[in-house]
């Protein structure tokens, strides 16, 4: 097929392709202008040589660990996000009377803002929250709750916001799948478990791969929570605090964009290594004949 | 599992589905079949008679209704799929696209715990049967569609099902391809001597494949019988008008002589044999184009009148011949005939089928 596709006769200029021109303007001027502008940027210090900025990000006491607190914080609400999200949307795959309700309600948060979901949980998980109240009165756990102003209660706040999108995406791809070929299976003998193990589960892994990724760099960029939910100074000082006080507090940009720099090449790293793993899954269509 | 059975039996088996405005309807109404070991039944009628419906409930891809299915003395309605160990072969093949060829065959047996080394050879007498081997390693969307249905077939068959359930296996393939595939399918069948179900909208497949078949209109059975009884003997107008009665007159009945019946109505008379008990004095005659001959002298049972219309169809030609009170007939003729020819066609009363009118 390959060899007859270069026979078409085909019009020099496919005019469909100016299209493609506000995007890709709006690219240009939005994302890979000022990418480009913080990189030369991050290579002309206040002081000190060309590299002067990233020397000093990785032997600076407050500065380096924050690469670790933040992928502390979004490897694993990354994964509680894809491992929620999975068996439920693989739940609400078909379509009953209840899928719709379930769905939005799961998808509710979404349309909330951060700010938002970090006031609502001072209110409930506070130390004189409702959920503290609650503990305390059924005598179940007496003790201080402290599930706010931690690691805790960013990673919370990261699994409220990030989970809808996250099941959003799985169920789009366990919906593209067709149900006709879990009957297949089931009829060669595969049970529930087996049909999961052996077709949704191989099928879904491209998209699981892709899930990860869009789901981790939303977390990794955490910042308007882990100031109101978490412990700014300390537990919770992810790198986007790092580059927020060198540009607003410290007013030194360069030193801001080399830290923006560093932050995409980690995201960048996870990116590509979940993106190379799913070369060794299946990536083509998921329907099994015509049809 | 079993592999081996000596009938299995549905009993009066039933299938509702909630219809527009929440009522309920029956998509399949009260089937009640024997097959015996290495028969080979078609379910045939138009889309929406159940006969897909009739398929996965005895696949266990619909729960029943009502009714029960056995399997010799072993109850199945209300065991799963994976239980039941019936090979299916699905419209649209439903092969797994990520899997070779080979693991596509072999995946019924991997779910039943076989070793692979147990797998290989049979995968590979599989792939023989329905001759594709060579072709082990490819993914199902490196083959055409006639090579990806044999696939499904080998894979529905290698777990040596005591039943093979087809549904519309050949309705993707094209015209030549499917002539092919269908006397493939009846040869597996014969090598496997086991019993299969071919559920198919076509009645030339019904008749080439099975032994017999089983008419559905609207979720109800409306005749079970071997091929050339289907085809010769109608049970009712549906059937007979399914089965290329082309021809059906409403007629008024003039006398009844035992089984012939006379008619008339419209300048047309014609004898014919009831196929039903006729009680009122209205029938129905049923008559296939290819019972007329063209060019016939004046006398019983003969209908004159001008041809409208002529389709060519190689060996003989399709004629519209319209009487003077206005009736069309569809009648096969010579090639020879133009359009705006006088005819005189002639039907042998045996041939002319008369059933109540519905």
């Amino acid at each position: 097929m390959a060899a007859s596709a270069d026979t078409y006769a085909r019009p020099a200029f496919d005019r469909t392709l100016l299209l493609v021109v506000p995007a890709a303007v709006f690219m240009l001027l939005l994302f890979v202008y000022p990418f480009l502008y913080g990189l030369q940027l991050s290579f002309r210090p206040k002081e000190g040589g060309l590299l002067w900025n990233y020397i000093h990000f990785f032997t600076t006491d407050n500065l380096w660990p924050t690469i670790g607190i933040t992928l502390k914080l979004a490897l694993p609400a990354t994964l509680i996000n894809v491992g929620l999200a999975l068996p439920i949307a693989y739940k609400m795959r078909v379509k009953t009377r209840y899928q719709r309700v379930v769905t939005t309600l799961l998808v509710v948060p979404i349309t909330l803002g951060t700010v938002l979901i970090a006031e609502g949980m001072l209110l409930y998980f506070g130390p004189k929250g409702w959920l503290s109240h609650f503990l305390q009165l059924i005598h179940l756990y007496d003790g201080p709750i402290r599930l706010t102003h931690n690691y805790w209660g960013v990673l919370i706040s990261l699994v409220i916001s990030g989970f809808p999108f996250a099941f959003l995406l799985i169920l789009s791809y366990i919906t593209g799948i067709d149900p006709v070929l879990a009957r297949a299976a089931a009829t060669l003998g595969a049970g529930p478990g087996a049909q999961f193990r052996h077709i949704y589960l191989p099928l879904l892994a491209p998209g699981l791969a892709m899930c990860f990724c869009l789901a981790f760099v939303q977390a990794f960029s955490v910042f308007p929570s882990a100031v109101l939910l978490g412990a700014p100074a300390g537990p919770t000082r992810v790198i986007s605090i790092a580059a927020y006080e060198a540009a607003f507090e410290q007013y030194d940009y360069s030193l801001a964009s080399a830290i923006a720099m560093v932050m995409g090449f980690v995201q960048l790293v996870i990116v590509a290594a979940v993106l190379g793993m799913r070369r060794v899954f299946y990536r083509g269509p998921v329907s099994g004949g015509k049809g | 599992m079993k592999h081996d059975f000596s009938e299995l039996k549905l009993d009066r088996v039933t299938r509702r589905f909630a219809g527009a405005g929440g009522k309920a309807f029956n998509a399949l109404d009260e089937l009640s079949l024997t097959v015996k070991r290495g028969e080979f039944i078609a379910l045939l009628g138009p889309s929406g008679c159940g006969k897909s419906t009739a398929l996965n409930c005895i696949a266990g891809l619909l729960g029943l209704s009502g009714g029960s299915i056995w399997l010799d003395d072993e109850r199945l309605d209300t065991l799963p799929p994976e239980q039941r160990g019936f090979g299916m072969v699905f419209q649209n093949y439903a092969l797994f696209p990520h899997m070779s060829v080979e693991r596509n065959v072999g995946f019924g047996l991997r779910m039943r715990g076989a070793s692979t080394a147990a797998i290989a050879p049979k995968v590979e007498r599989a792939l023989a049967m329905v001759q594709l081997a060579g072709q082990a390693h490819k993914l199902p969307g490196q083959l055409s569609g006639g090579q990806q249905q044999r696939v499904a077939i080998a894979r529905a068959i290698v777990i040596e099902p005591p039943l093979v359930l087809m549904d519309e296996p050949l309705s993707n393939l094209d015209a030549k391809l499917r002539i092919e595939t269908r006397a493939e399918i009846r040869r597996i069948h014969r090598e496997l001597d086991r019993a299969t179900i071919y559920v198919t909208h076509d009645q030339d497949e019904a008749l080439s494949l099975a032994d017999r078949i089983v008419v559905m209109k609207d979720g109800a059975v409306q005749q079970i019988a071997a091929p050339p009884e289907v085809y010769g003997q109608p049970a009712n107008l549906a059937v007979a008008r399914f089965m290329g009665y082309r021809n059906v007159l409403d007629l008024e009945v003039s006398g009844r002589d035992g089984g012939e019946v006379s008619l008339s109505g419209g300048g047309i008379a014609l004898r014919g044999v009831a196929m039903q008990p006729i009680e009122g004095r209205r029938a129905a005659v049923a008559i296939r184009p290819e019972e007329f001959t063209v060019g016939a002298p004046e006398g019983a049972n003969t209908i004159a009148g001008r041809v409208d219309n002529v389709e060519y169809s190689g060996r003989d030609a399709l004629l519209d011949l319209v009487t003077a009170s206005g009736t069309v007939l569809h009648v096969r003729g010579p090639v020879s005939i133009r359009r705006g020819d006088e005819v005189r066609v002639h039907v042998p009363p045996e041939r002319v089928l008369v059933y109540r009118p519905d």
